[in-house]
């Protein structure tokens, strides 16, 4: 893969609504991105995979066709409210040029796709999960991207508080 | 928490917090590089001095001083290395002379393993330091993380399949999942990879 004149490596940040998703958003911006302004080290593309409703309700057991709507539709208002808070993250961090996705789907294979698509040279995950509803059942998408993404991955924690 | 001493001679820790957070967020980081004489480990060394350039080298335009890469590298517990003698029943070799040669033969491929990672970092405008572990290297690792409060840690990665891993381990894994800071893994050359479905 050349490198051209404007072909910067690329960064593919995976958020969902938890802490930990925002603390590891907020952490690479701060020491990846904030600092360098307006010559960003790498290309970001800030990535929000929105559970598939019929997946994520298919759990609950039968007679939950009713359900479905009602779950999309808050499925949908999560991903705005996301990007939305992603977005927030950059303005005050004063990061430019940052762009943002929503895929329906697993977020294990949507992240690795994304991946793919935009030849990342970086994926950088919170540590617990992604997605509300399928956390429990999901474990960790953070270790299925790192072992199938074909890039490197960056897990960031959240440290526990010390006293 | 040191205090910056800037050009004019001002202490930065008194001023505004403005100025201290605007110092604070370029501070570069300090990264730690764990290291064993597999070809992944010099791969992960060498993505992460290309990729990691710009967060941790010291900046001499602006004077910023640039953040620590620390190269660790864990020997196996020594009782690996102590075999039964012939024929008998004892399982630990008495004398030192075999533990002397082998401890020989260690810290030579050590002295190469930094050599020729410190190849890799030369030019590159960052402090580096090596440091030599002996345990269990998933765990010293994790315990040097602690100690040392790095910002990030590198690994590299086999590219093991599942069952793989399972049966082999994955060091990877472990601090993945128990290190106490953020860690970076790095994912070996897709030509070389070998990971399936």
């Amino acid at each position: 893969m050349a490198t051209g004149e404007d072909q910067k490596p690329v960064m593919v940040v995976g958020i969902d609504e938890s802490e930990q998703s925002t603390y590891a958003l907020e952490w690479t911006l701060d020491r990846f991105f904030a600092p360098y302004a307006p010559n960003f080290p790498f290309k970001l593309f800030i990535v929000h995979a929105k559970p598939n409703a019929v997946s994520a309700v298919g759990l609950a057991g039968p007679g939950t066709a009713e359900v479905v709507p009602y779950v999309d539709a808050n499925l949908k208002h999560i991903a705005a409210r996301v990007i939305e808070m992603a977005k927030g993250i950059c303005q005050s961090k004063s990061v430019h040029g940052a762009m943002f996705e929503v895929f329906e789907g697993d977020p294990r294979s949507i992240l690795c796709d994304v991946v793919d698509k935009h030849h990342a040279s970086l994926l950088v995950v919170g540590n617990h999960g992604y997605g509300a509803i399928k956390r429990a059942v999901l474990g960790s998408v953070s270790d299925y991207c790192a072992h199938h993404a074909h890039c490197s991955v960056m897990i960031v924690k959240k440290p526990k508080i010390k006293v | 928490m040191e205090t910056y001493v800037d050009a004019t001679g001002v202490d930065t820790a008194a001023t505004t917090t403005t100025e201290t957070m605007g110092k604070q967020n370029k501070k570069k980081l300090n990264v730690m590089v764990a290291m064993d004489e597999s070809k992944n480990s010099f791969y992960a060394l060498e993505w992460a001095v290309e990729h990691l350039r710009d967060v941790i080298s010291a900046e001499p335009e602006t004077d910023q001083p640039g953040g620590l890469l620390t190269l660790v590298h864990v020997h196996p517990t020594y009782l690996q290395y102590i075999y039964p003698s012939g024929g008998t029943a004892s399982a630990v070799y008495a004398t030192d002379s075999v533990p002397e040669s082998m401890k020989k033969a260690r810290e030579e491929s050590t002295a190469k393993l930094f050599t020729r990672s410190l190849e890799i970092c030369r030019g590159k405008m960052v402090k580096t330091e090596t440091m030599i572990l002996e345990g269990d290297p998933k765990e010293m690792i994790c315990q040097a993380v602690e100690q040392t409060h790095v910002d990030l840690l590198v690994v590299g990665s086999r590219g093991l399949g599942m069952i793989k891993r399972a049966f082999l381990g994955s060091v990877s894994d472990y601090c993945a999942q128990h290190a106490k800071c953020p860690i970076l893994i790095v994912r070996p050359p897709r030509e070389t990879s070998t990971t399936s479905k």
